[in-house]
């Protein structure tokens, strides 16, 4: 197993109270696999990305329990120092949701793809170019001994993602998080990229974490999908499983709520409600508030029930 | 690009222009210069035969152009005082205040930076804290001020630079720390908030996420973009310095522009004057113009606009 | 947290010591030579250079020394403020007025009017504040009115770019285009519909020109374009202390905190009213 995450827990500790952002997720990715984080805006899985690389707002992220093992190395126990050397961009690269303004505006492309080579001791000087250049070619950059010198303004959109792309994978790291790395392209654009992806991962047996909202751009990418809502997991499963035979509610509402091409025009289906406040969350089951099947013991904390073939959600439903 | 830039030019020129004007408007409400020249017992007749020699008989308008067309030959006329072509006598004494004056600039950004960018790292820390109370005491002490105390503490107390002169380095770093003191509080002003706007973007965090070490976050990729507004910023700097080389000449006895400008006022050396208010505002309008030329150099994105 | 919730609201924050030292500045300079410790003019040379009074040598009479002709340092500061506070005032009104004035019509008038002004402005801006100070000063007597006539030559084209500015902004909303539709004159426009509304900007503009306006005289008065003698400016306290500055340094640091402290307070007061009064302004 290439990532083990355990039951990490971290809070913001805010003005204004805790708030409990990422609360207990357990998930583990394979080599040469793709985990998919899904769940809507404030669930917590931009969090849950930075959490693993330890990239926490300085006085108020903390990660209160929890491990994080990278080829059976636990993360929490390493120094900030020991992080940027030999995690960040080494080992665990992070690619963000706008190339429009990942890019540093005033330093010239080649500077900046070969900056992570720079920094982690990998290249120097001719040797330096030539590896820029070799993976600006594997990311599909056209002409990229030409454009070494030119400025992320010159470059369209998905040009400026490939860059990036080529600026993660330049140290061949053993995980990539992927922050809605399609989320700002166009569709067009959005299908090469994530082909882009896949072959990088068969190439070099990258293990991906995908974070995204969007159902669709999981579904081509990702072998697992874990579902997070209000800071938790609550659904692990392959992927067909998830889209064939959601088990938990918030899963099922999830796909229900995408519109059909082919259905007769109907209303929306809307999941009612609002997730919980992180800073003061339900005792028990966080979605039973909007939860269709709620019963009595839904306010304790629900069990996760292992449904057999790598599929486990966790529901009250499902333990009887 | 060339478009804009020949649309400013023209607007120094015309700046210019009606500085020269001004300049020239302003000489002639001191009244009669002839009666500075003649001896007293002067007759009437020496009077008005000096006033023709000079042309002051002619018409206001008149005699303006004769200036500007003199000036644009390079003659201002021969100082009263040295007797010596007054156009020579600035340009000898110009390189003198464009040295100081850059020299003062260099010390008000070797300060400003390193106090901005500490700033906006560690907001509330020691740096912030010290360095905004000390800019605010900057800005309300006159530059001639903080000159007297620098010689009082250096040349007279502890005598380790001298107190006038020009010379090497010694010479030069009270004169350029007395001049180059007021802006640092505006300077670092601006280098902390483009900091702190630059720490909180994308590429700064993803910079981080791929292991950069934070020194070279700060010290390189964010302060090369935090760097933007206050270079292009330098034209405007660089003209205070002239405005404040008056002072800060006469103070430390710096050959240069401003110190020949203050004593041929008290000299009522009319020539000298006009000629070196007059270099001073071109180097003026110039330095302002400068702005909108290094930003086009500074700062890639605008470079391949235009 | 009781006591500060008991202070109201508008009281809170306000810059109190900058508010002390406006007001002793205020009160000497209205007060005339009877509320000072010493006569500032009276010459006593067996006294001179007398340290002040933490010093050895120094005596309580003179709590910040004498000068090279033995008068007390305290009482000249005191005194001088009498010429800050007057030229401040003058200088003020005038350069605002001017200033105001110019950009209410060109601002409103736009056209030729502004592009006329702008061009002023711009000419104006040309030429360094000192430099034009000294060309004046040449041509001029110096003294307290070519002080104020200098200042308002320099400072006039900073009101009139920013009041032009908001009068621009101001001229696009409804109630302007309603005043016209009704048939209001236009002086009437001028004076009851847009004055009004810049006056905010207006006061700030004012206390944050004060500052500069006492640095400037200093430096006039120094350089000896300004106040003369028998008349005291600190500026010219100054200069006269160059000649000692080896024997009396209190003679130079002395006079030069009285023109900072001024400043300073003149600067934090002038933050504070603008950050209540019209936000906006913070860029200069």
């Amino acid at each position: 197993m290439l990532l083990q995450v355990d039951q990490l827990r971290m809070y913001l500790h805010l003005r204004r109270g805790v708030l409990r952002a990422v609360d207990g997720i357990s998930l583990h990715v394979n080599e040469a696999e793709t985990l998919g984080l899904v769940g809507e805006s404030g669930s917590g899985k931009t969090m849950t990305g930075l959490a693993m690389l330890r990239l926490l707002p300085r006085d108020a992220g903390r990660i209160e329990s929890g491990s994080i093992a990278l080829d059976g190395r636990d993360l929490t126990t390493l120094t900030e120092t020991e992080m940027v050397r030999e995690i960040r961009g080494r080992r665990i690269a992070m690619i963000m949701q706008d190339p429009m303004t990942s890019l540093n505006p005033v330093f010239s492309v080649g500077d900046q793809v070969g900056a992570p080579l720079r920094y982690h001791d990998i290249a120097r000087g001719a040797v330096l170019r030539s590896s820029v250049i070799d993976v600006l070619r594997r990311v599909r950059l056209p002409s990229p001994e030409q454009r070494l010198g030119d400025y992320p303004h010159q470059f369209s959109g998905g040009q400026r993602q490939r860059i990036v792309t080529a600026m993660a994978i330049g140290c061949t790291p053993r995980l990539l998080i992927a922050d809605e790395p399609t989320t700002a392209l166009d569709v067009t654009i959005q299908v090469q990229i994530i082909a882009l992806l896949k072959r990088i991962q068969q190439d070099a047996g990258l293990g991906i974490v995908l974070i995204t909202h969007d159902l669709g751009v999981a579904a081509s990418l990702c072998h697992r999908i874990a579902v997070m809502y209000a800071g938790q997991i609550v659904e692990t499963a392959p992927v067909r499983a998830i889209y064939r035979s959601p088990a938990h509610p918030y899963t099922q509402a999830l796909l229900a709520a995408i519109p059909r091409l082919y259905a007769t025009a109907k209303r929306l289906t809307a999941i009612p409600g609002q997730p919980p406040s992180l800073i003061d969350p339900p005792a028990g089951c966080r979605f039973a508030a909007r939860c269709p099947h709620r019963m009595a013991r839904c306010t304790e904390p629900p069990p996760m029930v292992d449904l057999g073939d790598g599929h486990s959600a966790a529901c009250w439903k499902l333990a009887a | 690009m060339s478009r804009f830039l020949l649309h400013r030019l023209l607007q120094g020129l015309v700046s210019i222009v009606g500085a020269s004007i001004v300049i020239f408007l302003i000489s002639r409400l001191s009244g009669d210069p002839v009666q500075i020249l003649l001896p007293s017992d002067a007759t009437p007749e020496m009077i008005a035969e000096t006033r023709r020699t000079l042309g002051l008989d002619l018409p206001l308008w008149h005699q303006y152009v004769i200036f500007a067309w003199d000036a644009l030959r390079g003659d201002f006329g021969r100082s009263y005082r040295w007797q010596m072509p007054a156009l020579r006598l600035i340009l000898d004494r110009l390189p003198a205040t464009i040295l100081l004056a850059v020299c003062g600039l260099i010390f008000s950004v070797a300060v400003a930076v390193p106090v901005g960018v500490l700033s906006a790292v560690r907001p509330g820390g020691w740096t912030d804290r010290v360095g905004r109370i000390f800019a605010m005491l900057g800005q309300a002490m006159p530059a001639f001020w903080v000159g007297l105390l620098l010689i009082l503490l250096f040349a007279v107390q502890l005598n380790w630079l001298p107190a006038f002169g020009y010379g090497g380095v010694s010479h030069i770093i009270m004169p350029a720390i007395a001049l180059g003191w007021y802006p640092v509080a505006a300077q670092t002003r601006i280098v902390r908030s483009a900091m702190r706007d630059v720490l909180d973007s994308d590429y700064i965090r993803l910079s981080r996420a791929l292991g950069t070490p934070e020194r070279w976050i700060v010290w390189k990729y964010a302060l090369r973009n935090a760097a933007v507004p206050l270079l292009t910023m330098l034209g405007v700097y660089f003209a205070a310095m002239l405005g404040g080389a008056f002072v800060v000449e006469t103070i430390f006895a710096w050959p240069g522009v401003g110190r020949t400008v203050v004593e041929a006022v008290f000299s009522r050396d009319f020539p000298v004057v006009q000629a070196g208010v007059l270099f001073t505002s071109i180097l003026f309008v110039l330095s302002n113009l400068l702005v909108d030329l290094t930003y086009g150099i500074v700062d890639p994105r605008i470079r391949d606009d235009r | 947290m009781t006591v500060r919730r008991r202070i109201p609201l508008w009281l809170r924050g306000v810059p109190w010591l900058a508010l002390l030292v406006l007001a002793v500045v205020g009160i000497c300079a209205i007060g005339g030579d009877d509320i000072l410790p010493a006569d500032p003019n009276q010459l006593n040379l067996a006294d001179a250079f007398r340290p002040p009074f933490w010093a050895a040598n120094g005596s309580v009479g003179n709590p910040l020394g004498t000068d090279n002709l033995g008068r007390d340092i305290l009482s000249r500061i005191l005194a001088g403020s009498r010429i800050s506070v007057i030229v401040a005032a003058y200088a003020i009104v005038f350069s605002g007025g001017i200033g105001a004035l110019a950009g209410l019509v060109a601002g409103y008038f736009g056209g030729v009017v502004d592009a006329v002004l702008m061009r002023l402005i711009e000419i104006q801006q040309s030429i360094p504040s000192i430099a034009l100070a000294l060309i004046i000063a040449a041509a001029l007597e110096p003294g307290l009115s070519t002080v104020i006539f200098v200042i308002v030559l320099t400072y006039w084209a900073w009101y009139a770019r920013i009041i032009r500015g908001e009068v621009m902004t101001l001229k696009g909303r409804d109630y302007i285009a309603f005043a016209r539709v009704a048939g209001v004159g236009t002086p009437t426009i001028l004076m009851r519909h847009l004055l009004p509304n810049i006056f905010n900007t207006l006061i700030v503009l004012a206390t944050l020109q004060v500052g500069q306006v006492i640095l400037f005289e200093a430096s006039l008065s120094f350089l000896g374009l300004g106040i003369q003698q028998p008349d005291i400016s600190w500026g010219l306290m100054l200069a006269d202390a160059r000649q000692y500055i080896t024997n009396a340094w209190w003679a130079i640091t002395m006079p030069g905190i009285a023109i900072m402290l001024t400043c300073l307070s003149a600067n934090v007061f002038g933050d504070w009213l603008r950050d209540r009064l019209d936000p906006r302004l913070r860029q200069l």
